[in-house]
């Protein structure tokens, strides 16, 4: 018997080798992706200690200034060093990014398995409610549903993960429903096997990668969305690091100093940039003949 | 520009003319058609030294400022006012000879005095509104009366409070009869900032009910010819309009723009205009551009840090002049506002000729920065330790320097120093407005624009009990002083009794003053004939493109 | 199909229906309201529960929602509190088409812009141009809207002075002076898509190169712009309306950034305004119209693939 179990426990580690990390590390441009992520995660972690400057504190007399010795890529107009502002940008927008797409992912997964293994009617109101999310345009739910919650870091994660969880119910149930008929289910059913065990052992491994490839993508919308969103004015409070707030004051002074908006514009565009290739090798590894773009 | 340079520039501005005093002694002796006409005549002639004005053309400006309704006796944004003042005309109008502010009759004639609580007007003869109505006593007298009754609910009734009839004495004549002596009038009876007393046709009103704001009908030199919602506004020549000779242009269009980089944008590669406002960071841009022309003086205004009096930290009067004397007012006025304002000792402003005392800052009056004596106030706190009161901030749409979230950012470490770390709440502006008029803050800061008079600079927002009190300030003292300074006509008087106030409010420091800021108007050089007025006007009456 | 159709469409009214109830519940939850907005500073009490009554705003909210679906149903959209426009003129007659010209202007700039670039790619794979285009590819898709527009109307607009920077000139009434004041949002709006759309091309055309019927149509000797662009660009079709008509939630929300940024009175100005005031009403028309879209053109998509694989076309 233990030998059985063992011999299981190894099929099933390399299963997993097989079948997710080798076709990644296939793909170079997704790696390169990876890499420029990696890089700006440890940039985010170690901010407190890379950091040159309190990213808040202020010195007038020292405003408006280009890259400098003292400071790396210069000062906006409050006299606060760019260089901290981003290395603490990085973490918050990163933060603000997988935090949203986890909540939004959890809570849709949730309900997309709900809705495909239960059926029905509990199906069908759950699939409307769904609709009724993703009919909303991104950025006014997150806007409508800040207006209730209040300002501030904590509710831009919120409002982002709300505008999420439609994706994600919905390519859940899809792919729920394609597994559920499959016969090697209904013989787990015949042997005896709980819903749960169903739903973990043979439900979410098919499901996993599709979703995996969703949510790369998404992060990258959460943080469009979050600077967008602190660009109205209407996402975090001042004066945090956020490089959606720092682009919008920069806007201001676009013809006398450039680089307070275009720090923080070329930090957001490779970081986009990074996770659409980490998307997009995901996708190639594990979906070469679809193309899901949902 | 250091302050040094500001302070000369504002002493020579300022340097003698007509005082008001005297004025107002012409006017009640009935002299009033030739203090009015001198002045009128004044302008006039300017106009004619300059080059021959072109007729027609379309004049394209970029409006930055929020337009909320063209009809006057309901709007509460600059912006509209100043599209307003070139539909509409008032009994009176605001005159600005480059060194002092008048105010000169426009649909009035003549203004005389009987007695100091009557006051007479002759209209002019064949003034017609847009709609071809005449506009007789009788149609002044509906206006006026218009705002006062209280089934309209004009939020500016107040102003005529004390209004105790019209009587129309003939056809272009009419008599207004007062309990007591108003010394606001001139100001309320402006077409523009006044509003009250700007004229509008009693038919247009009556047709359009709810919807006269889009529909506006009124005397000026153009006409309303169409709103598109978040677009643009067009008005077009009125041929009937009663100045001889004028308006030159043949319309104006108004394209109503949220973010005021692209305006900007517009404005130096020539694609507009004329801006109504302008961030104060790019102005030194503007002003080294050789094509545009930039107007802006430091204008009737003061921005403050408004401290909530109800409840605790703030309802400490010790806490709140730590608070006062701990802001450096230089900075705020080079990092906030770019150099393009003054430091701001008292609520009382630059233009209110008469009331203003430029050396204010050398008599030791009001407020300034003094770090010791702000320490000396925070040890005789209530409150020792630190202190963490709500401050409530609101970027709305926009956001452009000196304004938004920009000084309470500018404020952090200045009152980090007496041991005060502000909790900023950043909310959208319906919370933020909301918040601030229901009390449910600690701090905030806002300013208030386009006054006149000390009367309207002082009295509604900080009288106890009055609307805009919005930090419940409470003292009968400074009420007295300020409701006797609106009941004589006696220049000296008033002024005595606003020192007085002044005292009084900036020893309580329910506010902590910050700065009386300049407002800008940008012209492209083609926009000839303008003439610049202190107090956020556009007006396009003597205005041509070459 | 028709039933299909109609069931479709009875499914949709549902969706938009549950989609009032929420937008309706944000703003009745969210604190501010338009009564504060529109007295702003000029604020007393009295007027303040005046004009609360006047507009109806102190009744009971399911009143509230319950008037507002009775007028809407019946083509009473409204008029807007603040601007006492009405809300049906305001939000079809003049937003919607300005956000239809500028997503369907974006769009062709971007299928332009894209399709090429994506094709060029595919034939010289992994060569330089490969790189370059998907290079390209990719950052359009990075900046965001709002910073590239900012971008371009300094550059363009400014600096060169090729494009003007704001205003909107409606193409129906002056054509080409229409599309010169679109250019630059349209490119903004585009860039997002371009990316999108070079990838789809380049992976479909791939795919389909290797094919035998591309080789036969070779060896038959057809000139290779006609292999590439009729034979070839068949399979990209599919892929392309697909991913266009998912994407269109993501042009939404990039159409308000550019909207406000370039001064476009669209449907997303519109909302993004009609929010910040808590005028839930235009917020509500907003709304509709954009779910009404979303499903169109949802319908649209599907009647496409119909169309281009007659495989999928129901006897």
């Amino acid at each position: 018997m233990t030998e059985a179990l063992n011999v299981t426990a190894l099929t099933r580690e390399s299963q997993w080798k097989r079948r997710f990390l080798q076709p990644m590390l296939r793909q170079r441009s997704a790696m390169v992706g990876l890499a420029i992520i990696a890089l700006y995660i440890l940039a985010a972690v170690f901010a407190p200690w890379l950091a040159t400057h309190d990213p808040t504190a202020q010195d007038l007399m020292a405003s408006l200034q280009g890259p400098s010795a003292a400071h790396w890529l210069g000062t906006d107009s409050y006299g606060q060093d760019l260089y901290s502002r981003l290395l603490y940008g990085a973490q918050l927008a990163l933060i603000i990014g997988f935090a949203s797409v986890a909540i939004g992912l959890v809570v849709g997964v949730a309900i997309g398995l709900a809705a495909g293994l239960m059926g029905g009617r509990t199906e069908w109101v759950l699939m409307r409610i769904v609709d009724g999310l993703l009919a909303f345009p991104e950025l006014i739910l997150a806007m409508a549903f800040m207006a209730v919650l209040g300002l501030g870091t904590e509710n831009v994660v919120y409002a982002l993960a709300l505008s999420f969880v439609g994706p994600f119910a919905r390519m859940t149930r899809g792919d729920v429903l394609q597994v559920k008929n499959q016969p090697y289910i209904e013989a787990a059913r015949l042997m005896g096997l709980t819903t749960a065990a169903i739903i973990w052992r043979h439900v979410l491994p098919n499901v996993v990668s599709p979703i995996l490839v969703q949510a790369g993508m998404r992060v990258s919308i959460a943080i469009l969305l979050e600077s967008g969103l602190s660009f109205l004015g209407i996402g975090v409070v001042p004066p945090t690091p956020d490089w959606g707030l720092m682009i919008a004051e920069g806007r201001a002074f676009i013809t006398m100093a450039p680089w307070i908006s275009g720090v923080p514009g070329v930090a957001l565009a490779i970081l986009l940039v990074a996770l659409n290739l980490l998307g997009d090798g995901l996708r190639d590894a594990f979906d070469p003949t679809t193309q899901k773009d949902a | 520009m250091s302050e040094q340079n500001h302070k000369d520039k504002l002493a020579a501005v300022l340097a003698a003319g007509i005082n008001r005093r005297s004025f107002m002694k012409l006017m009640g002796s009935g002299a009033g058609l030739a203090a009015g006409s001198a002045i009128m005549g004044g302008s006039l002639v300017q106009n004619a030294i300059a080059a021959a004005p072109k007729r027609g053309g379309t004049i394209k400006l970029a409006w930055i400022d929020a337009v909320d309704t063209l009809d006057p006796h309901f709007t509460a944004s600059l912006g509209s006012v100043k599209i307003l003042n070139n539909i509409f005309n008032g009994l009176l109008k605001v005159a600005y000879d480059g060194k002092k502010v008048s105010f000169v009759p426009d649909l009035a004639e003549k203004w005389e005095m009987p007695d100091d609580k009557t006051h007479v007007f002759k209209l002019r003869q064949g003034v017609k509104f847009h709609n071809g109505d005449p506009c007789d006593a009788a149609a002044v007298k509906w206006s006026l009366e218009r705002v006062k009754d209280p089934a309209v609910a004009s939020p500016h009734a107040w102003k005529f409070e004390t209004l105790a009839g019209i009587d129309i004495v003939d056809e272009s004549t009419i008599r207004m009869r007062f309990s007591k002596p108003y010394a606001f009038l001139p100001v309320a009876l402006t077409g523009s900032t006044g509003r009250a007393g700007t004229i509008v046709s009693k038919r247009a009103v009556e047709q359009h009910g709810k919807a006269f704001g889009r529909n506006p009908v009124g005397t000026g030199p153009f006409k309303f010819a169409g709103w598109r919602e978040n677009e643009s506004i067009t008005l077009e020549r009125n041929p009937d309009y009663f100045e001889p000779g004028l308006p030159y242009l043949d319309g104006v269009q108004i394209l109503l723009i949220k973010e005021p980089t692209a305006a900007v944008a517009a404005m130096m590669s020539g694609q507009v205009d004329g801006m109504s406002l302008s961030p104060f960071q790019f102005v030194p841009q503007l002003k080294a551009n050789r094509n545009l022309k930039v107007y802006g003086e430091v204008e009737g205004n003061y921005s403050f840090v408004a401290m909530n009096n109800r409840r605790a930290p703030f309802d400490d009067p010790m806490l709140r002049k730590a608070v006062a004397f701990a802001i450096n007012r230089d900075s705020i006025v080079k990092q906030g506002y770019f150099g393009e304002a003054i430091p701001a000792y008292s609520p009382i402003s630059p233009p209110m000729t008469g009331f203003y005392d430029k050396n204010i800052g050398k008599t030791g009056r009001g407020q300034f920065f003094d770090l010791k004596k702000a320490m000396a106030y925070r040890k005789q706190s209530k409150v020792q330790g630190e202190i963490n009161p709500v401050y409530i901030v609101s970027q709305g749409f926009t956001g452009s320097g000196g304004s938004g979230t920009r000084n309470s950012q500018l404020l952090l470490p200045m009152l980090a120093r007496i041991g005060i770390k502000p909790k900023i709440e950043l909310l959208d502006r319906a919370v933020w407005t909301k918040r601030r008029n229901g009390g449910d803050f600690d701090m905030y800061d806002e300013a208030w624009i386009a006054d006149l008079d000390p009367d309207e600079t002082i009295y509604p927002e900080w009288h106890s009990g009055k609307p805009w009190n919005f930090v419940g300030y409470s003292n009968p003292v400074f009420d007295k002083l300020v409701s006797d300074a609106q009941d004589t006509l006696n220049q000296a008087t008033r002024k005595k009794l606003y020192d007085k106030a002044e005292d009084v409010i900036m020893a309580d420091a329910p506010l902590a003053m910050l700065a009386h800021m300049k407002v800008f108007k940008i012209l492209h050089k083609r926009v000839q004939g303008f003439q610049y007025i202190p107090v956020d006007l556009l007006n396009l009456h003597s205005v041509w493109l070459s | 199909m028709f039933q299909a159709v109609s069931a479709k469409l009875a499914q949709t009214l549902l969706v938009l229906l549950i989609v009032s109830v929420a937008s309706f519940t944000f703003l009745k939850l969210a604190p501010g309201d338009p009564v504060s907005i529109m007295l702003g500073s000029d604020y007393s009490k009295t007027s303040y529960e005046q004009l609360t009554h006047e507009l109806g705003l102190d009744q009971p909210v399911i009143f509230q929602y319950g008037n507002w679906l009775a007028d809407f149903v019946r083509g009473d959209w409204g008029t807007s509190y603040i601007t006492n426009q009405n809300i049906f003129e305001l939000a079809v007659l003049q937003a919607l088409p300005v956000t239809l010209t500028l997503a369907g202007f974006s769009l062709l700039i971007a299928l332009v812009i894209g399709i090429p670039t994506g094709v060029l790619a595919a034939l010289y794979r992994n060569s330089w141009i490969d790189v370059l285009a998907t290079t390209l590819a990719i950052g359009g898709n990075a900046f965001p809207s709002f910073y590239l527009g900012i971008i371009l109307i300094w550059v363009f607009g400014v600096d060169l002075g090729w494009f003007p920077v704001l205003g909107f000139v409606a193409p129906w009434e002056d054509f080409w002076r229409g599309l010169w004041h679109l250019a630059l949002p349209a490119i903004t709006l585009g860039a997002w898509y371009v990316g999108l759309i070079a990838r789809i091309t380049r992976s479909s055309l791939l795919e389909v190169l290797g094919q035998p019927y591309i080789l036969a149509a070779k060896a038959r000797g057809e000139p290779a712009w006609r292999v590439v662009w009729v034979h070839g660009m068949r399979n990209v079709l599919m892929p392309l309306v697909t991913v266009i008509g998912l994407q269109l939630g993501g042009m939404l929300r990039g159409a308000v950034m550019t909207e406000v940024v370039f001064a476009l009175p669209g449907l997303g100005m519109m909302v993004t305004t009609a929010v910040l005031n808590r005028e839930y009403i235009v917020v509500q028309a907003g709304i509709m119209i954009t779910g009404l879209l979303f499903v169109a053109v949802n319908l649209a998509v599907d009647q496409t693939y119909q169309f281009l694989d007659p495989r999928l076309r129901r006897r």
